[in-house]
Parts: C-alpha cells; sequence; structure tokens
C-alpha cells in the first residue's frame, strides 16, 4: 500500500478486491467473518433456542388447562412464563429477524461484498449465545420470576437469578447495538453504485429503520438493566420506594427501550413482506415511497410512546393524554403499509407458494393485532384491560401473528438462495396451515376471555372460572389449538433439514424476482459480487426491463410464470 | 491498516511533505469513512447511556420531597463545587491540548505533537486523581441513598471512559511514534480526539447537573 500504486480515487474501487475465501473449519465456519455464515449461526442457534423458549409456553398452556393449575407449582409456572418471554424477546426473535434475515439478505440486496465491520459483525454472533448461556444458567438459581419486564421490587425478590438475568440482557444489549451499528454503517456508505436511497429494496429500507432503534434504544435497556444489576448485587438504591428510589423509574427506562423493541421484530418483518408480495403477485409494489418512509415515521415514533405501557402506574393525567394520541399517530403509517400491501395486491396474478401465504396470512393477523392495539393506546379502555388477557392475546396476534410470520415467509422465499436448494412446497404449505389455524385458534379466544376479565400471569383462575363456566373450555381449546403451532415448527425444522438435501436445485432465480440479490448463484459464493452491478432504477417494475447493468449473470426474468403487463405508461408508451 | 509505512521522518523539503500526503490508498480512503462513521454512532449511542442515566437522576431528584435527601434523619451534605470546578479545568485543558495534538500531527509536526498529547495524558491522569480526591471528601456513600446511587454511577461511568481514554491516548501516543500513522492516514487519532472531546461534553452536563443545579 505505497504511493502511486493506485490512480483513480473512486469511492467504489475498494470493493474490487476479491478477499479469497479462508480456509480451514474453524475460520470457515465457526469464527467467520462472513456475513452469509453469521446469519446461518444466528438462524441455527435462534431456531434452536425458538424450541426451548417454545416448550416453555406449551408448559404455560398445559398449566392452564385445570383452573386451579395442572402440572406444577405456582412458582415454577411464574418462572416459565418468565422465561418464555425472556428468551423469545431477547434470544429468539430479534437474533432471528435482525441478526439472521437481516445479516444473510440486507448485504446482498444492496450489492455489497460484507458488511462494514466484519469482526464487528463475528463479535455480535458470538456475545449471543454467552448471553443466551448466562439467561438460562439463572434457572439453576431459582429463575426469574417477575414476568420478561422483571419489575421491582418484585425482580429484587430473584436474588442470584435476577442479577444472572441483568447480565444477561445487558450483554444481549451489546450484541444488539453494535449489529445496529454495523447496519448503519453497511447501508450508509455500501450501497452499490447508482442505488440511490429511493432505490433500495424495501427490506434495506426496513433493515435501516430497524437499526436506527436497535443503535440508539437498545442502550437505554442497558442502562434500565445496568441500574437493577447494581441494585442487585450492590443494594444501590435506585428502585427501592423506602429508600426514596422509585419502581416506575425502572418502567420509563425499561419502556423507553422495550417499545422500540417490539417494533425491532416487526418492521424486518414489514420489509419481507414487502419484498414477497410483489414477487408473488408479479406487480410493482404499490407506494414504494410511503412504505420506505412509513418505516422511518414507526421508527421514529416508536421513541416517543413508551409510557402507554404505563397507563395503569400513576402516570400524571396530564402526560397520559399526549402518549395515547402520539400511539393512536403510529396506526397512520401502519395503515398506510397495509394498505399499500392490499393495493399490491389487488389485480396481481397471484401465485400461492408457502412464502405468499405466510405473506398473505401476515397480512390478516398482523392487521387484527394491530387494531386491537389501537383499543389499548386509549387510556380508559387500557385501564380496564391491562391486566387481563385482551393484552395477552393483542401482543401474540403482534408477535407471532406479525413478527414470526415475517420470519416465516422469509425461510422458504432466500431459502433457495442460501443453500441452492428449494423447500419443500408440500410441507412448507402444510406446515403454514397448522401455524394460522394453530395461531388463530389459541390467541383469538384470549380476547373474550380478557374483555371478560381473565387475569394475566396468574397460575391459576379459580374465581374466574367461577363466574365463567366456559374458561376451562377455552383454556383447554387454546391449548390443543397452541400444538398445532408446536407441530408447524416441528415440520418447518425437518423440512429446513430435510431439503439441504433433498430439495429440488433452486438456480439463480427461481422467483422471477428482481433484487440484486437473485442475481448471483446460489448459494453465493463467498465475494457475493464479482463485478459490482449498476443499478439504474427500483427493484420492483415488473412491467419494465431488469434496471441492471454489469451483473455477474444474466437474467431469466420470468421463468417460470410468464411476464404479466401491468397498465402502468412505459417510457416507450408514452414516447420517452 | 497496520502495515502502513515507515516512521514519518522530521521536516524534509516540500516534495516530500506532499509526498507524504499523497500516498493515500483508495481502501484507506473507503475504510476511513466507513470507521469514521461507525465510531460517531457508537460516541452517539454512548451519549444515550448516559442520557438514561441523567434521566434517572433528574427524575429522582424531581420526585424527592428534599434535595438533598434525608437519611436517618440527617440531610446529606451539598457537593464541594470549587474543588469540582478546579479539577473540571484540568479536564476541559485536556480537551485544549488534544486539540494542539492532532492540529500539530496533521501539520506534520511531530515534536510538538508528542508535547501535546503527553500534555494530554498528563491531564487525564490529573482528573482521576482529582476524582479519587473527591471520592474520598464527598462525605456520601454509593448504596447509602438516591443521591449517593446517581452520583457515583454517573461519574463513576465517567471516569471509567476519562480511564480508557488515558489507554487509548497512550496507545496512540506509542503507535504514533512505531510509525503506524502517516501525514494523511491517521484515523486512530482523529478517532482518539473525538473520544476525548466527547468525553469532556459528557462532563460539562454532569458538571452542572451536580454541581450547579
Amino acid at each position: 500500500m505505497h504511493a502511486g500504486t493506485t490512480t483513480t480515487h473512486d469511492a467504489h474501487d475498494v470493493h474490487d478486491h476479491i478477499h479469497p475465501a479462508p480456509e480451514g473449519f474453524i475460520r470457515k465456519y465457526v469464527f467467520s467473518l462472513d456475513h452469509k455464515v453469521i446469519g446461518f449461526q444466528y438462524f441455527f442457534t435462534g431456531l434452536f433456542l425458538l424450541l426451548i423458549a417454545g416448550s416453555f409456553a406449551e408448559l404455560v398452556r398445559l398449566q392452564l388447562t385445570k383452573p386451579e393449575g395442572a402440572i406444577m407449582s405456582h412458582n415454577a409456572y411464574n418462572e416459565m412464563f418468565t422465561m418464555h418471554g425472556t428468551a423469545m424477546v431477547w434470544m429468539v426473535l430479534i437474533p432471528l429477524v435482525t441478526g439472521a434475515i437481516g445479516n444473510f439478505v440486507m448485504p446482498l440486496q444492496i450489492g455489497a461484498r460484507d458488511v462494514a465491520f466484519p469482526w464487528l459483525n463475528m463479535a455480535s454472533f458470538w456475545i449471543f449465545p454467552i448471553a443466551a448461556l448466562i439467561l438460562f444458567s439463572s434457572m439453576l438459581f431459582g429463575g426469574p420470576h417477575a414476568g420478561w419486564t422483571e419489575y421491582p421490587p418484585i425482580s429484587l425478590a430473584d436474588g442470584t437469578a435476577g442479577a444472572l438475568w441483568c447480565m444477561a440482557i445487558f450483554v444481549i444489549g451489546i450484541s444488539s447495538t453494535m449489529t445496529g451499528l454495523n447496519f448503519m454503517v453497511t447501508i450508509i456508505k455500501m450501497r452499490a453504485p447508482g442505488m440511490t436511497w429511493t432505490r433500495m429494496p424495501l427490506f434495506v429500507w426496513a433493515t435501516f429503520a430497524t437499526a436506527l432503534m436497535n443503535m440508539f434504544a437498545t442502550v437505554a435497556l442497558s442502562a434500565a438493566t445496568g441500574a437493577l444489576f447494581i441494585e442487585h448485587v450492590f443494594n444501590v438504591p435506585f428502585f427501592d420506594a423506602s429508600r426514596g428510589g422509585s419502581p416506575v423509574l425502572f418502567e420509563h427506562m425499561f419502556w423507553f427501550y422495550s417499545h422500540p423493541a417490539v417494533y425491532i421484530f416487526i418492521i424486518p418483518a414489514f420489509g419481507v413482506v414487502s419484498e414477497v408480495l410483489p414477487v408473488f403477485a408479479r406487480k410493482p409494489i404499490f407506494g414504494y415511497k410511503m412504505i420506505a418512509f412509513s418505516s422511518m415515521a414507526i421508527s421514529i415514533l416508536a421513541f416517543t410512546v413508551w409510557a402507554h405501557h404505563m397507563f395503569p402506574s400513576g402516570l400524571a393525567p396530564w402526560l397520559q393524554l399526549p402518549f395515547m394520541i402520539l400511539t393512536y399517530a403510529i396506526g397512520i403509517p401502519t395503515g398506510i403499509k397495509v394498505f399499500s400491501w392490499m393495493a399490491t395486491l389487488w389485480g396481481g396474478r397471484i401465485h400461492y407458494t408457502t412464502a405468499m401465504l405466510y405473506a398473505m396470512g401476515f397480512l390478516i393477523t398482523f392487521t387484527f393485532g394491530g387494531i386491537t392495539g389501537v383499543f389499548l393506546a386509549s387510556v380508559p379502555v387500557d385501564l380496564h384491560m391491562h391486566g387481563t388477557y385482551f393484552v395477552v392475546g393483542h401482543f401474540h396476534y403482534v408477535v407471532a401473528g406479525g413478527a414470526v410470520m415475517g420470519f416465516l415467509a422469509a425461510i422458504p422465499y432466500w431459502y433457495p438462495k442460501a443453500t441452492g436448494r428449494m423447500m419443500s412446497e408440500r410441507i412448507g404449505q402444510l406446515s403454514f396451515w397448522l401455524f394460522f389455524i394453530g395461531l388463530n385458534g389459541t390467541f383469538l379466544p384470549m380476547h373474550w376471555l380478557g374483555l371478560e376479565g381473565m387475569p394475566r400471569r396468574y397460575a391459576s383462575y379459580i374465581d374466574f372460572a367461577k363466574s365463567n363456566p366456559d374458561a376451562q373450555f377455552w383454556n383447554t381449546f387454546e391449548t390443543a389449538m397452541s400444538f398445532l403451532m408446536v407441530a408447524s415448527v416441528g415440520l418447518l425444522v425437518f423440512n429446513v433439514l430435510w431439503s439441504i438435501k433433498h430439495g429440488k436445485v433452486a438456480g439463480i432465480n427461481p422467483w422471477g424476482a428482481r433484487t440484486l440479490e437473485w442475481t448471483i448463484s446460489s448459494p453465493p459464493p463467498y465475494y457475493n459480487f464479482k463485478k459490482l452491478p449498476e443499478v439504474y432504477g427500483r427493484p420492483y417494475d415488473y412491467d419494465r426491463p431488469l434496471p441492471y447493468k454489469n451483473t455477474d449473470n444474466e437474467l431469466d426474468e420470468y421463468p417460470e410464470y410468464g411476464r404479466v403487463l401491468m397498465p402502468i405508461p412505459t417510457p416507450a408508451a408514452v414516447g420517452a | 491498516m497496520a502495515t502502513a509505512a515507515a516512521a514519518i521522518p522530521h521536516g524534509g523539503g516540500h516534495a516530500e511533505v506532499a509526498a507524504r500526503y499523497h500516498d493515500v490508498d483508495p481502501v484507506y480512503a473507503e475504510t476511513r469513512d466507513l470507521r469514521l462513521l461507525g465510531f460517531v454512532l457508537f460516541l452517539l449511542s454512548d451519549c444515550i447511556l448516559f442520557g438514561a442515566f441523567i434521566f434517572a437522576y433528574i427524575y429522582l431528584r424531581v420526585s424527592a420531597p428534599a434535595w438533598p435527601p434525608f437519611v436517618g434523619g440527617h440531610q446529606l451534605p451539598w457537593f464541594d463545587t470549587s474543588f469540582a470546578a478546579f479539577n473540571s479545568i484540568v479536564l476541559f485543558g485536556s480537551g485544549v491540548t488534544m486539540h494542539f495534538a492532532l492540529e500539530n500531527w496533521k501539520h506534520l509536526n511531530k515534536r510538538k505533537f508528542n508535547m501535546w498529547l503527553i500534555a494530554t495524558i498528563i491531564l487525564g491522569i490529573g482528573f482521576l486523581l482529582g476524582q479519587a480526591h473527591e471520592y474520598s471528601v464527598v462525605g456520601i456513600s454509593w448504596a447509602g441513598s438516591t443521591m449517593g446511587a446517581s452520583f457515583f454511577t454517573l461519574t463513576g461511568m465517567h471516569g471509567f471512559h476519562v480511564f480508557v481514554g488515558v489507554c487509548f491516548l497512550t496507545t496512540l501516543a506509542i503507535q504514533a511514534n512505531r510509525g503506524v500513522y502517516t501525514g494523511s492516514k491517521y484515523f486512530g487519532l482523529t478517532a482518539g480526539t473525538l473520544y476525548w472531546h466527547f468525553v469532556d461534553v459528557i462532563w460539562v452536563a454532569l458538571f452542572f447537573l451536580f454541581y450547579l443545579w
């Protein structure tokens, strides 16, 4: 690297250096710097933890088949739902949607050879299993019992287990922050030549909005869990009301992160759906800019609504009103997205593949969860329903019906690119229907049970069952339906593993999609792009030629389905 | 980038200086941009960490019936502003010396660069010693009250950042004298300077909140 070896200073010269792939098992598969391998590592670790956290959920459901509690002590029940929530939010959903899908897809979609800081990326991943180990080791010390929010003063009774809980969340927060930082720099600085902001695929927009929240909200969670940790270990009075501290302060610090957290896992799902719908409807996405900007609007508004989780905490009335209005305001960008997706489907030639089924299922269940969220944003309604199963139903419609459905749509969609093989459509569609029916069967009855007053987080509901004779029926029904989701996830895991060997060979572009990752071979080579592609337009205009030059492969644009012309004036049609 | 050229020689004619400026290689030019943005984002997220604890302090202070709070029937003492003001001047002074250090590096004046950088490190250590003195005479304890909790957590976090900064600058001083950086490739020094100014800015907020409010 001496003077005079290079004559041009063009910003993209750098990427013309193709690095040789590492050799040796450890550098290739364990401490890999390659964003694709790291994506796989996140995927399989997250999937493994999903099975653990999901089995906790099934234990919780089995307990509720009898009003007095069927299988375990109340203490064990508290531990189970706490660990279920904590592990699902931090160890499963965030690593899966940002770590796995984001890591694998985002650099490919912007035409980059890796993320900005591969070492940081590797470190972010390896922090994650360590955090998971710390979290699950807390169960050896009696386990945390205060719910996934771990509100003091109740959580302070958890002792060592509570301290380990704080440590685990603090550590995974560092991983999340670093991933956010890495993705932001990658998206800002490393897009392919010609890919302006408004030519980015919508999944990249979603990843950017997510990274923004990852960076700036997660640190507040680190502060909250850090303060709770030093209160646990050194008895420092931040939250102990008897010594001048304030438990409500923890709620503020916690929700300042944890409200954006739900958007951290829902916005990548929005991105996935925005990719899948136009491909399988064979139509340009409707309202590209509105979808992109509404992602950003959601991520910025997310920082201003945290106290709507705290209406029953005695929040001052003059504070309740602005938080209520701001929460309603989030419904606007979300609604814009939902209507844009519906308009994308309108008049399209819809191909019901597994990915498309999940994306359309997402539209139904997420919209349902979103609307019950608007109910809960209203202060008087929330005060009435905050402690009931209505909240559990709402939350799981958004998370399982939104984030997880989006994630499940992403798997069959990008699986051919990641492995070079197609997933089995037959198993995939069966697992979709099991999941969709199981999801609605499990969480829909929670809404009316909640409206009737069934309290959440209780290990037994004897009093409620006395006044509502059908309570046990519905709870047993929910438990039975929840096992359909277990079967679906089992089929998914089987399908993922089986198709690696036995799936149909995918080829470069099995779906006829138009984003950049479909211009390179499947699976992509170590360096992703041999030549850096040049971008001349958005990837969704199905009525026009592909907007790329200098791609590695000539694309067969519409391999299976034939071309659909949409009534949009092309430059040729208007004489341009 | 650690493979970079040999140590910078002193002085030299115009042609030599110009050559040292024109050894920009595009890999460096690109990764400098990436790293600069990454580092600025890191500092911004660090601001949020301090911001969350500052929020906690303001919340606890505003909602307390009296400040300083009463512990066991006795009101805790106020902090000694005059010593902290002196210590602040030490820290802000180190920000000024760091600025001169970087400027001298940019002008290839390595002797002055070393002088200013060592002055910065000494002032940083001086600030840490001042903080240690402050902790020993402040008369409240970490676990004793909300005042102690916020004070020791926030100033402790800041002190830790200063300590990391001193280690950072010492590493930079060693690297610079071993020829890791050149007249056009000195991202480490830029990052060190940014970090040091960041630590100063955080102290402005802490000084105001604990000693002047």
